[in-house]
C-alpha cells in the first residue's frame, strides 16, 4: 500500500461525504426503460426505485409473461446484488424458476434468491425485512391476493427508506386499493422473429394502468436479450419483422 | 420391584430399599423371591427402553456442567453417566463442591445418587458402585491403592468373568493388578484387560459422548430462572460476546452454534443456529436466536424458567481478520457478507428449507442441469455453462402429459390440448433433440429421447413442448409432454 498519509485523509473525508450524496440519490433513483415513448410516461424519466410496484397478469395463463417482464426490467438495476423472490404456492402452478433460462431474461441466476414462506404473515414480514436490509436490488413477490391499503403502507415506506423497489406480481382480475406507484398489466404477445422467422425476442403488451406524477399508457414492449434492453416492437416499422409473421391472425397492435 | 421374562421364568431385575431389606437380589426368580418375601410385593414389568431414555436425559441435563457428557452403555449397567469435568470445576467452586451440588440436584428429582471423581473412567464407574462414603475424590496417581480393595465386578466385566475369576480365587482388583498377564490373556478374551488398564489409567477410554465436544462454549448460571424471550436473548448476546477473544485470537467465525436451554427441573431445550457465512458478530448471532424463537416460542416449554445457558460453537470456519471500523464506513464493501447475513434472518424465521438459490448441474436433461438447492449449502458459484438452446425460465418438476395434434408423426405440434384447454400452435421451433443419459442405469423406466420444441400460441404464450420417444424404434406412438413457460 503506497498511499501517503495526507492522500487518504482527503480520500477519507470524500467516502464521509459519498452517503450524503447517495441518500439523496436514493430518493430520486429511477431506473428508465430506454424508451422515450414510455419515459415520458413515468416521473423524472423512469420507474422510480424506492417504491411499491404492481405488475399484474391479465389472466393467469399470462403469468409467466408478467413474471418475466419483471425479472427483465428489475435484472437491469445494479447486477453485483442479489435479487429476492418471494413466492409461495402461487408460482407452483407454473412449475419452478429455472437455472438456464433466466439468462435470457438478462437474469444472472446465482443472484436470485428464493424465499418461500409459509403463510401470508411470513410473506409481509420477509419482504419488509429484504428491504429494510438495504442489501438486495430488487424485491420481487408472487401474491395471490392484494395487499390491505395498511400492509401496503408499510411497504412503501420500507422500500422508499432503502431505496429498493418491490414488485408485487399477482394475475388478479382487479387491483385492490393500494399505494402502489405504478400498476402494470401484463399481457402475452406474439413474439419477435428473427429472419429465419424463428421465435427470437420476447414481447409483451405492457399497459401502464396507473402512475403517480405520471400518465397511463399502452406500448407493445419487446426485450432484446442479447443487449439486455428493452424497445418498442413498432411491428410496421420494425425491419427485424419478416412479412411471414405478420400472417398470424390473431396480430392486433393495441396502444 | 421390577421383572423381566428370562429363561425359566421371570426374574428380578431391579429391586428398591425396601425389597433389599426383605433380602430380595437382582437376579432372583420372581416366584422365589414372592414366596421368600412372605408378604405382599408390588412387581412391575421392567422397561428397558424407557429406562435407556431416562438415562440419555439425564446425561443431557449433565451438560449444565460441562459439554462433555457420556451415558453409560449396557455393559457398563446402563444405569449412570460420566461427565468430563476437565477444566470445568472451577467454575462450580472446586470439584467437591461440584459433586456435592450435582449429588443434591440429582437428589432433588428423586435420584439416590453415588457420585465420585476420578482420573479415568473406570476407576470413577469403579468407586461410585462399590467405595464407602461418597462422594469422593480420587488422588491422581492413587488408582491402585484405592482400586486394590474393591471387588473385582469393579472391573466393569460381565457375571461370566466375574463368576469364573472368583472361582480360581480371585476376589479383589488387588489380587489381579500385579500378576503375570500371559494367563489372563490366554484363559479371558481381551475385555478383562482392558478394562484393569483402562481403570488404571494405562490404556486410554474413548468415551461416546451425548454431544459433539463443542469448540468454543460459554455458560452463564443465573441468580433468579429467568423464562421470559428478552431475556434469553439478552444472555445469549452476553455469552456471543464470551466467546468473541477466543474466537479472534484463533482467527475463526462460527457457521453452527447451540444455545441450551437448562430448566430448574432439569429439562433441557436446544436451539440450532446455523449460519450461512462464518460469523463473530454478537449483533447478528443475537438477531438470528431471536427469530429463531420468535419461530419456536411455542415449542418451547420454559415451565418454572431456565437457570443456566450454554452456548457451545459446534462448527467454525477461517474468518479473515478485519478492521471493523473500516467496514462501517464503506457500507457496500462486502456485499456477499451482508448478504449473507440477510440469508441467515430469512432462515431462521422461516426455516431453512424455506431459503434457497439455484445451481446448475452438469447434466443435459433440462430438469436436472437446474437445482433449487438451500441457500444454507451453497459454497461457491456452480462452474457448469449455460445451455445453448432456447431454455424457458420455469419450468414445470414433472412434465404434464398434453394431447399433441400435428400433421407427421415426426413433425412439430399444430394443436395442443394442456390442462383442459385446446391451443393452436401458431409458430413450432425446433426440435432440438435431447437424448437420454443411457449410460447411467436407472431402475424401472429407461430414459428416453425427447424431441423438445418452444411453441407460441395465437395469443402469444409460448411453452416448452417435447414429444417422448423416437417413433417406431423407442415408444408407438409418441406422448407429449409440456415442461415449461417462456416469459
Amino acid at each position: 500500500m503506497l498511499s501517503p498519509a495526507p492522500h487518504r485523509m482527503e480520500i477519507d473525508d470524500l467516502r464521509r461525504l459519498l452517503p450524503l450524496l447517495e441518500g439523496d440519490a436514493l430518493a430520486r433513483a429511477n431506473l428508465p426503460f430506454g424508451i422515450p415513448a414510455i419515459d415520458g410516461h413515468l416521473p423524472r424519466g423512469g420507474l422510480p426505485l424506492g417504491a411499491l410496484h404492481e405488475v399484474r397478469a391479465v389472466d393467469f395463463v399470462a403469468l409467466p409473461a408478467a413474471f418475466g417482464f419483471s425479472l427483465a426490467l428489475l435484472g437491469r438495476i445494479d447486477r453485483r446484488k442479489p435479487l429476492i423472490l418471494i413466492a409461495g404456492r402461487s408460482l407452483a402452478e407454473h412449475g419452478r424458476i429455472y437455472y438456464h433460462g433466466l439468462a435470457a431474461l438478462g437474469v444472472n441466476p446465482e443472484r436470485l434468491i428464493w424465499v418461500a414462506p409459509r403463510d401470508r404473515r411470513q410473506v409481509l414480514w420477509a419482504m419488509e425485512t429484504s428491504l429494510r436490509s438495504g442489501i438486495p436490488a430488487a424485491v420481487i413477490a408472487m401474491v395471490a391476493e392484494g395487499l390491505h391499503l395498511h400492509d401496503s403502507q408499510r411497504l412503501q415506506l420500507a422500500a422508499k427508506t432503502a431505496g429498493i423497489p418491490l414488485v408485487l406480481v399477482s394475475a388478479r382480475k382487479a387491483a385492490r386499493s393500494n399505494v402502489a406507484v405504478t400498476r402494470w398489466a401484463i399481457d402475452a404477445a406474439p413474439a419477435g422473429r428473427d429472419r429465419f422467422g424463428l421465435i427470437a425476442q420476447a414481447r409483451w403488451r405492457v399497459k401502464l394502468e396507473r402512475c403517480r406524477n405520471g400518465r397511463p399508457g399502452e406500448w407493445l414492449v419487446e426485450w432484446n436479450h442479447a443487449a439486455y434492453r428493452f424497445r418498442l416492437a413498432a411491428a410496421l416499422a420494425d425491419p427485424a419483422l419478416p412479412e411471414s409473421a405478420g400472417n398470424s391472425a390473431a396480430w392486433r397492435l393495441t396502444g | 420391584m421390577l421383572s423381566a421374562d428370562a429363561a425359566g421364568g421371570a426374574r428380578l431385575t431391579a429391586v428398591n430399599g425396601r425389597a433389599e431389606a426383605l433380602d430380595l437380589q437382582i437376579g432372583d426368580r420372581l416366584a422365589d423371591a414372592r414366596a421368600r418375601a412372605g408378604t405382599y410385593v408390588q412387581v412391575r414389568d421392567a422397561d428397558p427402553d424407557a429406562d435407556a431414555d431416562a438415562l440419555r436425559r439425564l446425561a443431557l441435563w449433565g451438560l449444565r456442567y460441562t459439554p462433555l457428557s457420556s451415558p453409560w452403555p449396557e455393559d457398563m449397567g446402563g444405569d449412570g453417566f460420566f461427565l468430563d469435568v476437565t477444566g470445568a470445576s472451577h467454575l462450580f467452586g472446586g470439584e467437591m463442591a461440584l459433586l456435592k451440588d450435582l449429588a443434591r440436584r440429582l437428589s432433588q428429582f428423586g435420584l439416590d445418587a453415588r457420585c465420585a471423581l476420578a482420573e479415568t473412567p473406570g476407576a470413577a464407574w469403579a468407586l461410585s458402585r462399590f467405595h464407602h462414603g461418597l462422594p469422593v475424590i480420587l488422588i491422581p496417581g492413587e488408582e491402585k491403592q484405592a482400586l486394590s480393595p474393591l471387588p473385582i465386578e469393579a472391573l466393569r466385566i460381565d457375571g461370566e468373568t466375574s463368576a469364573t475369576l472368583r472361582r480360581l480365587g480371585f476376589k479383589t482388583v488387588g489380587t489381579l493388578i500385579d500378576r503375570p498377564r500371559a494367563p489372563f490373556a490366554a484363559r479371558f478374551d481381551g475385555k478383562l484387560l482392558t478394562r484393569l488398564d483402562q481403570a488404571l489409567g494405562r490404556a486410554a477410554e474413548p468415551l461416546g459422548f451425548i454431544m459433539p465436544p463443542a469448540l468454543y462454549h460459554a455458560r452463564r448460571q443465573l441468580l433468579e430462572p429467568v423464562s421470559h424471550q428478552d431475556a434469553i436473548v439478552a444472555i445469549m448476546a452476553r455469552l456471543m460476546r464470551d466467546l468473541v477473544p477466543e474466537l479472534t485470537r484463533d482467527g475463526m467465525g462460527v457457521r453452527h452454534l447451540r444455545l441450551d436451554l437448562f430448566r430448574v427441573d432439569g429439562v433441557v431445550a436446544s436451539l440450532d443456529l446455523g449460519l450461512a457465512r462464518p460469523s463473530r458478530d454478537p449483533a447478528h448471532v443475537t438477531k438470528l436466536a431471536a427469530l429463531k424463537l420468535d419461530r419456536l416460542a411455542s415449542d418451547i416449554d420454559a415451565g418454572f424458567g431456565f437457570e443456566t445457558l450454554t452456548l457451545s460453537a459446534t462448527q467454525v470456519e477461517p474468518m479473515t481478520a478485519r478492521q471493523e471500523s473500516l467496514l462501517d464506513r464503506i457500507d457496500d464493501h462486502d456485499t456477499s457478507e451482508r448478504e449473507a447475513m440477510l440469508i441467515d434472518s430469512l432462515m431462521h424465521r422461516l426455516g431453512e428449507d424455506r431459503v434457497r438459490r439455484l445451481v446448475a448441474r452438469a447434466s443435459h436433461i433440462p430438469e436436472q442441469a437446474g437445482g433449487i438447492v438451500l441457500a444454507a449449502q451453497v459454497q461457491t458459484p456452480s462452474q457448469q455453462k449455460p445451455h445453448t438452446g432456447p431454455r424457458p425460465f420455469l419450468l414445470l418438476p414433472k412434465p404434464e402429459a398434453a394431447e399433441v395434434l400435428s400433421l407427421l408423426p415426426e413433425g412439430p405440434p399444430r394443436r395442443f390440448r394442456w390442462r383442459g384447454v385446446m391451443r393452436n400452435a401458431v409458430q413450432a421451433d425446433g426440435p432440438e433433440r435431447i437424448a437420454g443419459e443411457w449410460w447411467r442405469d436407472r431402475q424401472g423406466e429407461p430414459d428416453l429421447t425427447r424431441d423438445y420444441y418452444v411453441v407460441e400460441d395465437e395469443i402469444g404464450h409460448r411453452f416448452w413442448l417435447y414429444r417422448e420417444g423416437v417413433q417406431d424404434r423407442e415408444t408407438d406412438p409418441p406422448r407429449w409432454f409440456v415442461h415449461g413457460f417462456f416469459a
